[in-house]
């Protein structure tokens, strides 16, 4: 007997074990800009717990819209929004540093700040939260060594390669164990092989249980991760693959398999 | 809280401070400041100059002639137990004249012409509240065996008018030079914030609470507020006192506060303010910042 169906015996809330793992809803999303852009259009979507999700899409589709509803850096104008068991839109404002702390971003600009070390910039992250100081540096290091980039902990952000000032933001992003990882375009400003190692990365990050949503518009990766992708294309959802592809007809980023 | 992250508020603020607060703002705050304090050096010695001539108001109540020792006395107790009074001397009508005499000098001898003595016996009143001279005077008046009473009419009146329109337009002018200082740290700590709007929106996207991100700006605001105070207070206590003794020199007559416990309190109130103001203007600038 498949476990969906105990479940549903033991509890008729759960519809099903999909359910109960599901760790973001959008419930008819919809955000529109004060200058009339549309950023999302009745979006209706869920994503489990664990799940590596690609959100594919020309640029203005809604990728950073979706990304930015989830950690509260916009309100949408409809729908409601739960991410790991909290109403993101009826949230109060001192609320969000605390979803924020479970929500971590990664940017295709890094936003690392120059003035300080590596280090610095990582247990930042952890300081805000105001982490067991004791409990700073062991996992400062932790994160740095799990990026490789442990040996540069004393340089300084300039002194750094695009990919390597990428990894700092993902130690940065993973310091405070979140539970999700949301990553705008992370290989936006790198090359493909530099690219690579970025995915490796995310992919163990994933691997440890963290869930992964990843924008980008790169139909190489997206094609050999063979992973959920969910295309967006004027604010709507126009496809959700389990396993995708980055596939559109006359779309320039299309590329043949092979 | 932590106490590390009190600590870490206190070495952020005080680092951004120093990295970001120019020679020129904190100039023009110690300037200000310094005006400020001056301001409040004058309203001083304003209000020292107006207590010593209030306490030098008096009333002198003129009896009628011929009245017995006996009646005197009565009239002394009744005066003593008038409200408002502190204190009543007896200046007999030979001591009036002696007194008149030293003060005629080399003109004493018109008072021979005179031959008797014209002066009354009359009382010398200490009022509790120098404010209150003119009703207290009036009660005196209407004691039986008083001829008349003179409290130097009109001059008196002026002159605690006079006092308290000073007292008012000093503490207008105060108030308007707190306003120009809590604009000018609130200026400055905002200069750095634009130069960190960077930093606070990557401190807003990890998590950071709005408190957390503001507590730094608030100990930056309270540093700038004090080394300002303190540079400006430092001028104020030591060049007061070479004002003092340069107008001592060419101005004795003008009573000033020397007693150095007064200025050192107003220094002391100025780094106070100097601190509150920082913070103030620090907390609240920073807010317009945290929309991310």
């Amino acid at each position: 007997m498949p476990r969906s169906i105990e479940v549903y015996q033991v509890n008729p809330i759960f519809r099903s074990m999909r359910e109960v793992m599901t760790l973001v809803r959008l419930y008819s999303v919809s955000k529109v800009y004060p200058n009339g852009a549309v950023g999302l259009l009745n979006v209706d979507t869920h994503i489990r717990q664990g799940e590596f999700v690609f959100l594919v899409g020309p640029s203005g589709a809604g990728k950073t819209t979706f990304m930015r509803i989830l950690t509260r850096q916009v309100l949408p104008t409809q729908g409601q929004v739960i991410v790991d068991g909290r109403n993101v839109v009826r949230m109060k404002p001192s609320e969000v540093p605390y979803l924020r702390r479970t929500v971590r971003m990664v940017f295709q600009d890094y936003k690392l700040l120059p003035n300080k070390t590596v280090y610095e910039n990582v247990a930042f992250a952890l300081r805000v939260t105001e982490a067991n100081p004791r409990q700073v540096r062991p996992r400062v290091m932790e994160s740095l060594e799990l990026v490789g980039l442990a040996g540069k902990a004393r340089a300084y952000p300039g002194e750094l390669s695009g990919g390597e000032q990428q990894r700092v933001s993902i130690a940065r992003a993973i310091v405070g164990a979140p539970t999700i990882l949301l990553a705008d375009e992370p290989t936006g400003n790198l090359d493909l092989d530099t690219s690579w190692g970025i995915m490796e990365l995310l992919l163990r990050i994933n691997k440890t249980g963290t869930t992964v949503i990843m924008a980008t518009h790169n139909s190489s990766i997206v094609n050999g991760m063979m992973r959920r992708v969910i295309e967006l294309d004027g604010g709507k959802i126009v496809r959700d693959d389990e396993r995708g592809a980055y596939r559109r007809e006359a779309d320039h980023y299309m590329v043949l398999p092979g | 809280m932590r106490l590390t992250t009190i600590w870490y508020f206190l070495a952020e603020g005080w680092r951004s401070a120093r990295r970001n607060v120019s020679l020129i703002s904190l100039g023009t705050i110690a300037a200000s400041l310094f005006v400020l304090g001056a301001v409040g050096l004058v309203l001083l010695n304003l209000n020292h100059v107006s207590q010593l001539l209030r306490s030098r108001i008096e009333i002198r109540a003129f009896l009628e002639d011929g009245l017995s020792a006996d009646r005197i006395a009565a009239i002394k107790a009744q005066i003593q137990a008038t409200d408002g009074v502190k204190q009543v001397t007896f200046v007999s009508k030979d001591e009036a004249l002696r007194t008149l005499r030293a003060q005629l000098g080399e003109r004493a001898s018109i008072l021979d012409v005179v031959g008797e003595n014209p002066l009354p016996d009359a009382f010398d009143v200490k009022v509790e509240e120098p404010d209150h001279t003119v009703e207290v005077a009036a009660r005196v008046s209407r004691i039986s065996g008083v001829a008349s009473v003179n409290y130097g009419q009109g001059f008196t009146e002026k002159l605690l008018a006079t006092m308290r329109l000073v007292g008012v337009a000093g503490a207008l002018v105060a108030l308007l030079f707190v306003a120009a200082v809590v604009f000018i740290v609130g200026n400055t700590v905002r200069l750095t914030i634009i130069s960190r709007a960077r930093e606070i929106e990557v401190m807003k996207l990890v998590g950071a609470t709005d408190w957390f991100i503001r507590w730094p700006f608030l100990v930056e605001g309270m540093v700038v507020g004090l080394v300002g105070a303190s540079v400006s207070g430092l001028l104020l206590f030591v060049g007061y006192k070479f004002a003092v003794r340069y107008l001592a020199g060419l101005a004795p007559f003008i009573p000033v506060v020397t007693a150095p416990e007064p200025v050192a309190a107003l220094c002391v109130a100025l780094l106070v303010m100097g601190v509150i103001m920082g913070a103030v203007a620090g907390g609240v600038f920073v807010k317009r910042y945290l929309r991310v």
